[in-house]
């Protein structure tokens, strides 16, 4: 996808090749100090929306914030033309409980974007695609066979993206849906829905159960790897340099059978691979360097045909001076990159320990 | 721990204590014969209105009235409207009176030249005689093709194939270091480079900090540009702080041959003046550049000066810091050892 958003940034070739030479270096020495997989600081806030069934508000380090509002209203569920009518009830019973992905509107905005313009909308996409993956979202939107859930997620960016927003978007979102909250279901069966005046007695879209694990919404991270070394967080600065850059999509399950603990009892979250999305470096982008000795103005000869120039710049020592990465993704370093995610005491893990600290209201 | 997430701090935490602020103020008062009588807002009777004054600080906005008294000279930051005579503020900020003359301050502003003012910026397009660079003020600055070194040191005239090859100089996207020689009349300012000091920029990295207005950024200081001796075998390190907020950071580069002659420096370093590949630096002193880095952003952060005495008190103290912290990420001050590394250096001045 194009990152129209990150490309602005103008980086001289001598920046480009010092960061990309500093990222190389194992271990990465990045621009701030930081380790690879550390995050910038965030500020997190939740239930700031009083109007709404769930609310939150992150603020990065850089000062780029987001606020996201989730929204519910009953809404009468579309008839379901289904074989059903004609061969019994029993394809009728399979489809109890399934959810359709139309039951969500997510909706992103960016200041200084227009709502059809690549960037958000790719973003929106993004998002309601780890959403929306294994089905069982929409599945706690059902109410009965007439009637469901119509969930509206606004997510608002209040500040210009200094760097790709998405992981700030995704937390979140990530926030305000733990927060979510229905009014609890007095009727029953296929009645006109009926819910509890009392808010108090409201339940969770995502319910919480004693022990640390329960089902999540996802949680989509931004990873990039420069020359074999992956790194999490990235700033604008690094982006610019990355060769590969993903937005990985991660989403836990509640442990609910005993077995299972037993088999894997060291494991102490059921993380699950929603989706993984590449993304368009910025890196691309960027001018190439002219190395010494096809500068003239630095006593070297600048080759007199285009051809020429090109094929000495093939020939040229790698790392002497920037040059826009070539080629795609390698199928071991996405692989590489997604392990690193989703591995055993791994980011994935470390995050949602993170999420688990903010104070849910 | 990957990630820290932390609960937001109220606002008031952020505000300067207000006692002083106020303070500042009543010495005004002292020596104008209490505002001459003059209802100034932020310095009425404190008695008499209680809750307007509860909401009150010392921070003016935007169209808010200043004073609605006659006598008041309007300055920088006001304006009165017509046939009014209260002055109204333009910019966020706090008031400030010299003798009858009010302006309000802002608390952010962007940079405005002066002649002389070491500044780093970035070519942002190429015309066909001259640069336009971004310097961080409302408008772009120029550098005209007149108004630089050519490689080599050679004196001459510029010539059309020098217009044609402009951008073997300078080409978008390049870093340099100038000064501003001239200001024109809409308040954009015209560079030079014609010295050694000056140029283009590479082996190093660039940030950008607010310069001038409010607490913090860079401020015009004796000595703009200087070298650090890092610890940990990082070498020697430039620092060159542009008047304008723009900062660079790179490796020293020692001036090659000993030759002392005025003539044969200026041909020995201009064969690489304007050259865009970086040198061999050692891994020591990337971790140092990046060390200065995060430490410059943590002052910013904190709202204290940008200027060669804070800068490397502060970059002691992070030395020692990470001295005691070993390990991977040890060199971000973003979260808590940035308040460590703010603690020492309060300790030490």
């Amino acid at each position: 996808m194009p990152s129209s958003m990150s490309q602005q940034i103008l980086l001289s070739p001598a920046e480009l090749s010092y960061l990309h030479t500093s990222l190389s270096s194992s271990p990465p020495i990045r621009p701030d100090g930081r380790s690879s997989t550390q995050f910038r600081p965030l500020i997190a806030e939740t239930d700031i929306l009083p109007g709404t069934n769930g609310s939150a508000r992150i603020c990065f380090a850089d000062g780029t914030e987001a606020i996201v509002g989730v929204k519910a209203e009953v809404e009468k569920s579309r008839a379901r033309y289904t074989h059903a009518d004609e061969d019994g009830e029993g394809i009728v019973e399979e489809d109890e409980g399934r959810g359709l992905n139309e039951w969500v509107e997510l909706c992103v905005e960016i200041p200084g974007m227009r709502d059809d313009d690549s960037m958000p909308v790719f973003l929106a996409a993004m998002m309601s695609e780890a959403l929306l993956a294994d089905g069982e979202f929409t599945r706690r939107l059902y109410i009965n066979r007439r009637f469901h859930w119509k969930l509206y997620l606004d997510i608002l960016l209040l500040s210009q993206p200094s760097s790709y927003p998405l992981p700030l978007l995704s937390l979140t979102t990530h926030l305000a849906l733990l927060l979510t909250k229905f009014p609890r279901l007095k009727s029953e069966k296929d009645e006109d829905p009926l819910f509890d005046d009392d808010w108090d007695a409201s339940v969770f879209l995502y319910p919480r159960s004693s022990t640390k694990s329960f089902d999540r919404p996802p949680v989509t991270l931004l990873v990039m790897s420069v020359n074999g070394n992956i790194m999490f967080d990235p700033s604008k600065e690094e982006l610019s340099v990355a060769e590969v850059v993903l937005a990985v999509s991660v989403g836990e399950r509640s442990r609910s059978e005993e077995g299972d603990m037993v088999i894997d009892s060291g494991k102490t979250r059921d993380l699950r691979l929603l989706a993984v999305r590449t993304i368009d470096p910025p890196s691309r982008l960027t001018h190439p360097g002219v190395p010494n000795a096809l500068n003239t103005a630095t006593g070297g000869s600048a080759a007199d045909t285009s051809e020429k120039a090109s094929g000495q710049r093939e020939t040229m020592a790698e790392g002497s001076v920037w040059q826009p990465p070539r080629g795609g993704a390698k199928r071991h370093q996405i692989a590489a990159m997604i392990q690193k995610v989703l591995e055993q005491g791994g980011v994935a893990e470390e995050v949602m320990a993170g999420l688990d600290g903010v104070d849910l209201g | 721990m990957a990630i820290t997430i932390l609960a937001p701090a109220p606002a008031a935490a952020a505000l300067p204590p207000r006692d002083h602020v106020r303070d500042s103020n009543d010495d005004d008062d002292s020596d104008n014969s209490d505002n001459g009588g003059v209802n100034l807002q932020g310095d009425f009777d404190k008695g008499s209105r209680p809750a307007k004054r509860a909401r009150h600080t010392d921070i003016i906005t935007p169209g808010e009235t200043v004073t609605d008294d006659s006598q008041w000279m309007r300055g920088h930051g006001t304006y009165i409207a017509p046939a009014s005579t209260e002055i109204i503020a333009t910019v966020a900020g706090t008031v400030q009176k010299t003798n009858k003359l009010l302006s309000v301050r802002p608390l952010r502003a962007r940079y405005t030249p002066e002649i002389g003012d070491l500044v780093v910026g970035r070519i942002v397009e190429v015309q066909s005689k001259r640069w336009r660079v971004d310097v961080g003020a409302p408008v772009f600055a120029g550098l005209p093709l007149s108004a630089i070194n050519l490689p080599g040191g050679i004196l001459r005239k510029r010539t059309e194939t020098d217009e044609l090859q402009i951008r073997t100089f300078f080409s978008e996207g390049d870093l340099l270091v100038a000064e501003v020689q001239s200001l024109h009349q809409d308040g954009s300012a015209s560079l030079h480079t014609r010295s050694l000091k000056f140029g283009k920029l590479r082996n190093g990295i660039f940030m950008s900090v607010s310069g001038m207005g409010g607490g913090g950024g860079v401020v015009r200081a004796k000595r703009q540009v200087w070298m650090i001796h890092t610890a940990g075998g990082g070498g020697e390190v430039d620092v060159i702080l542009g008047v304008n907020g723009y900062i660079w950071i790179s490796k020293h580069i020692e001036a090659a041959g000993g030759d002392t002659a005025i003539t044969r420096i200026e041909e020995k370093i201009s064969s690489t003046v304007y050259s865009s590949q970086n040198d061999e630096i050692s891994v020591e002193t990337r971790t140092e550049i990046a060390r200065i880095g995060s430490v410059i952003q943590l002052l910013v952060q904190e709202g204290v000066k940008i200027e060669e005495e804070t800068i490397s008190k502060a970059y002691e103290a992070a030395v020692g810091v990470a001295s005691l912290n070993q390990g991977e990420g040890s060199g971000y001050l973003g979260g808590e050892l940035g308040r460590i590394v703010m603690a020492d250096v309060g300790k030490s001045s």
